[in-house]
C-alpha cells in the first residue's frame, strides 16, 4: 500500500515540477480567469439591464444570473483540464521518450494515472481559486464555512467522472497519437449540452438527454442548489448519486479501454511512435 | 519467437478516394509486413554476458522490447528469469533492468536525483530505500556531486551513466541493454563498457547487450548472437566465431574517395575471393573507406588491388593482411556490411 502510495506521490511531484519548470503559466492563471467569464457577464447585464433577471429566476431557481455564470465557469474549468490533461500528459511521455519505462515498469499502471490525474486536479484547483476569488471579491458570490465541505465533495464526484472520461482519451492518445481534437469536440460537447451558462431547461426536451449523460450537469445543478439557493446536501441527493452511478461507468469503460489500447499498441509496436 | 509490424500504406492526400487497383493490392501484399524477428530462438545462461550484433534495422531493439514486455510478440513466446512475457508480465519487469533509447527516455526538467526516485517509485521501491539506492547509484556513476542539477545542463554521457543508474535501481539479475554506448565519446564508451562489465563478473548480471559495435561484442561478450533482418545466423564464442573465417585470408585497404562501382571492379580482378566488399567511411570525419577481400590467396590480391587503385588515382592510407573481425564473419554469413560509417 505505502509503495502505491509513494507512486501517486511520485507522479504527483513530477508533474508539478515540470508546471514549475515553466513558470509563466501562473501569469496565465492570474489573468485568464478574468478573460474567461467576464465577458459573459457584461453580455447578460447588456442584455437584462441589470443584474438580476424575473425570466431567468423562473427557470433557474434564482434572478441572480452572474453567480449561476460564476459557477458554471468555475466548474467548467475542471473539465477543460481534465480533457486536454490526460491525453496530453500520454502523448508527452510518448514524445519524451519515457512512455516504454513507464509501461515495462512492474507496477500498477492505475495508480500512474490517478498520480496523473491528481496533478491535472491541482493545475484545475488553482485555477477554480483565482476564478473564486475574483468572484467573491467583484461579483458578489458569496461562500460560508457551512457549504465548503459539500461543494468539495461534489467537485471530487465531478472530478472522478471527468478523469474516466480522460482516461477515454488517454486511449485514444495511445493508439492515435493525438486526442487534442476529440477533447476539444467533447470540451464543447459539455459546454453546449451541460448547464455552464444557461439552465439545462432552456434546451429542447431531446437535446436535455445528452445533458443527463454528463456529470458537469449533475455537478453544477447540486452546487448551485447548495451555494445559490441555500439547500442542504440531502436535498441533491438525486444529483449526487447519479454523479457516482455516471462516474462509476466511466472509470470502468476508461480504464477497461485503456488496458485494451495499451495491449493494441503493444502488439502493433506503435506504443512509443508520438 | 517472431514479430512482424504492418507498414502503413500512404497513397498520397486524396490517396483515400482512389480504388486500388488488384495489380497494386497484389504487390503491396508482400511488400505491406516488415518481419522484425524470424523465428528467433536462443538461450542465454544465468550470469552470461550475451551480445546480439547485427547492423541497424536488424531485429535488435524489436527483440529487447519484446523481452521486456513493451511489445507482445505475434508467435512464440520468451522466459526471462524463469517467467513467460506474456503470462507473467509483472514478474518478468520486476526482474529486468532495461536500457533502451538512450538520453531520450529521462526527464531533462527533472534533476538526475528527481528521476531516479521517479523510476524507483515505479518498482515499488519503498521511499527511503529508493533514496539510499538513488544516492549509491549516483556514487557508483561519479555524479554525485551533480545530483541535484536537471538533466539538462548535462552532457550526453552524463545522462547515458543516469540511464544506466536506472536500469540498476533495484537491483534486477537481468539487464536488457540496447546499444548503450551509441553516441557517446570514446571516453564515456569506455566507462560504460567497463561498468558492463563489471555487472557481469562481479555481481553475476545476465546480460543481453544489443550492439552494432562488432569491437564491444567482441571485447565485452561470452557469446554473440549475430542477427539479420530478423534472423539469428549464428550463436557462439567471439573466437568460434571468427574461426569460421580464420582459414580465410583477409586483405584490408582503407583508401580515400574510392570510384562508384570499384568493388564490382576489384570482384572482376580477383575471381578467387570468395566476399569482396567496399563499406564507406566518413571522409569529412578522416574515417576512411575499406576495402575487404575475404578468401582466396592474400599476397595475389594486394598487388592486383593496389595497382587497380593507382591506375584510378585512389589514395591508399592502410594496408592490413592478416585477422578476421566480427564484421568479418558477419560479412560472410549475411553478405552484408555491419555497418555503413565503418567501426567506432
Amino acid at each position: 500500500m505505502r509503495a502505491n502510495l509513494f507512486i501517486i506521490w511520485s507522479e504527483l511531484i513530477k508533474n508539478l515540477k515540470f508546471l514549475l519548470a515553466y513558470p509563466v503559466v501562473f501569469v496565465f492563471w492570474a489573468i485568464f480567469p478574468v478573460f474567461w467569464f467576464v465577458p459573459f457577464i457584461l453580455q447578460g447585464e447588456a442584455f437584462v439591464g441589470g443584474l438580476q433577471s424575473q425570466s431567468f429566476a423562473q427557470i433557474a431557481g434564482t434572478p441572480e444570473y452572474i453567480p449561476f455564470i460564476v459557477l458554471g465557469a468555475i466548474l467548467n474549468s475542471y473539465v477543460l483540464t481534465s480533457l486536454y490533461g490526460m491525453g496530453e500528459s500520454i502523448r508527452r511521455e510518448a514524445y519524451r521518450g519515457t512512455l516504454d519505462y513507464i509501461l515495462s515498469s512492474p507496477c500498477n499502471k492505475a495508480f500512474i494515472l490517478i498520480g496523473k490525474a491528481l496533478s491535472e486536479s491541482i493545475s484545475s484547483t488553482m485555477f477554480a481559486i483565482s476564478q473564486l476569488l475574483i468572484s467573491i471579491l467583484f461579483f458578489g458570490l458569496e461562500m460560508t464555512l457551512g457549504i465548503i465541505m459539500p461543494v468539495i465533495l461534489i467537485i471530487i464526484l465531478l472530478i472522478l467522472g471527468l478523469y474516466g472520461i480522460a482516461l477515454v482519451l488517454a486511449a485514444v492518445s495511445l493508439r492515435y497519437k493525438q486526442a487534442h481534437d476529440m477533447a476539444h469536440t467533447l470540451e464543447y460537447v459539455f459546454y453546449l449540452f451541460a448547464p455552464v451558462r444557461y439552465p439545462i431547461e432552456i434546451l429542447p426536451i431531446w437535446l436535455q438527454i445528452i445533458g443527463k449523460l454528463l456529470p458537469l450537469t449533475y455537478a453544477l445543478i447540486a452546487v448551485r442548489s447548495i451555494m445559490l439557493l441555500k439547500e442542504s446536501i440531502s436535498f441533491v441527493y438525486m444529483e449526487i448519486l447519479a454523479l457516482l452511478i455516471i462516474d462509476a461507468i466511466v472509470i470502468l469503460i476508461g480504464f477497461y479501454l485503456f488496458n485494451w489500447m495499451e495491449k493494441r499498441t503493444k502488439t502493433s509496436g506503435t506504443i512509443s511512435h508520438y | 519467437m517472431a514479430k512482424r509490424f504492418t507498414k502503413k500504406k500512404h497513397r498520397g492526400i486524396f490517396g483515400f478516394l482512389r480504388r486500388e487497383r488488384k495489380e497494386e493490392r497484389q504487390k503491396s501484399e508482400h511488400s505491406d509486413v516488415t518481419v522484425a524477428l524470424d523465428d528467433v530462438n536462443i538461450k542465454i545462461r544465468s550470469g552470461e554476458l550475451f551480445g546480439l550484433l547485427g547492423p541497424n534495422g536488424a531485429g535488435k531493439t524489436t527483440l529487447v522490447k519484446c523481452l521486456s514486455t513493451v511489445l507482445i510478440p505475434d508467435k512464440g513466446t520468451a522466459v526471462v528469469n524463469g517467467f513467460d512475457v506474456r503470462k507473467q508480465t509483472s514478474m518478468v519487469r520486476a526482474s529486468l533492468g532495461l536500457v533502451i533509447g538512450g538520453e531520450r527516455t529521462l526527464y531533462w526538467k527533472l534533476t538526475a536525483r528527481d528521476n531516479l526516485m521517479y523510476f524507483a517509485s515505479l518498482y515499488k521501491m519503498p521511499r527511503k530505500q529508493a533514496g539510499e539506492r538513488v544516492d549509491e547509484l549516483l556514487g557508483m556513476m561519479q555524479l554525485s556531486d551533480r545530483a541535484d542539477e536537471r538533466l539538462e545542463d548535462y552532457s550526453t554521457g552524463m545522462r547515458q551513466k543516469i540511464a544506466v543508474a536506472r536500469a540498476l535501481l533495484h537491483d534486477p539479475p537481468v539487464l536488457l541493454l540496447d546499444e548503450p554506448t551509441l553516441g557517446l565519446d570514446p571516453t564515456f564508451s569506455r566507462q560504460i563498457r567497463s561498468q558492463i562489465r563489471e555487472l557481469s563478473e562481479k555481481q553475476g548480471k545476465t546480460i543481453l547487450l544489443a550492439t552494432h559495435y562488432m569491437e564491444e561484442a567482441d571485447q565485452l561478450c561470452d557469446r554473440v548472437a549475430i542477427i539479420n533482418d530478423g534472423k539469428v545466423v549464428a550463436v557462439d564464442n567471439p573466437n568460434k566465431l571468427k574461426e569460421m573465417v580464420k582459414e580465410t585470408e583477409l586483405v584490408e585497404i582503407a583508401c580515400y574517395n574510392p570510384p562508384s562501382g570499384i568493388d564490382d571492379s576489384l570482384k572482376s580482378l580477383c575471381p578467387n575471393a570468395d566476399i569482396v566488399t567496399l563499406l564507406h567511411g566518413d571522409e569529412a570525419k578522416g574515417t576512411p573507406s575499406r576495402i575487404k577481400i575475404l578468401g582466396g590467396n592474400a599476397e595475389e590480391h594486394v598487388s592486383t588491388v593496389i595497382d587497380a587503385l593507382r591506375k584510378k588515382n585512389v589514395r591508399i592510407s592502410n594496408l592490413n593482411v592478416g585477422v578476421p573481425t566480427l564484421e568479418d564473419v558477419f560479412i560472410k554469413l549475411t553478405g552484408a556490411k555491419l555497418t555503413e560509417g565503418g567501426e567506432q
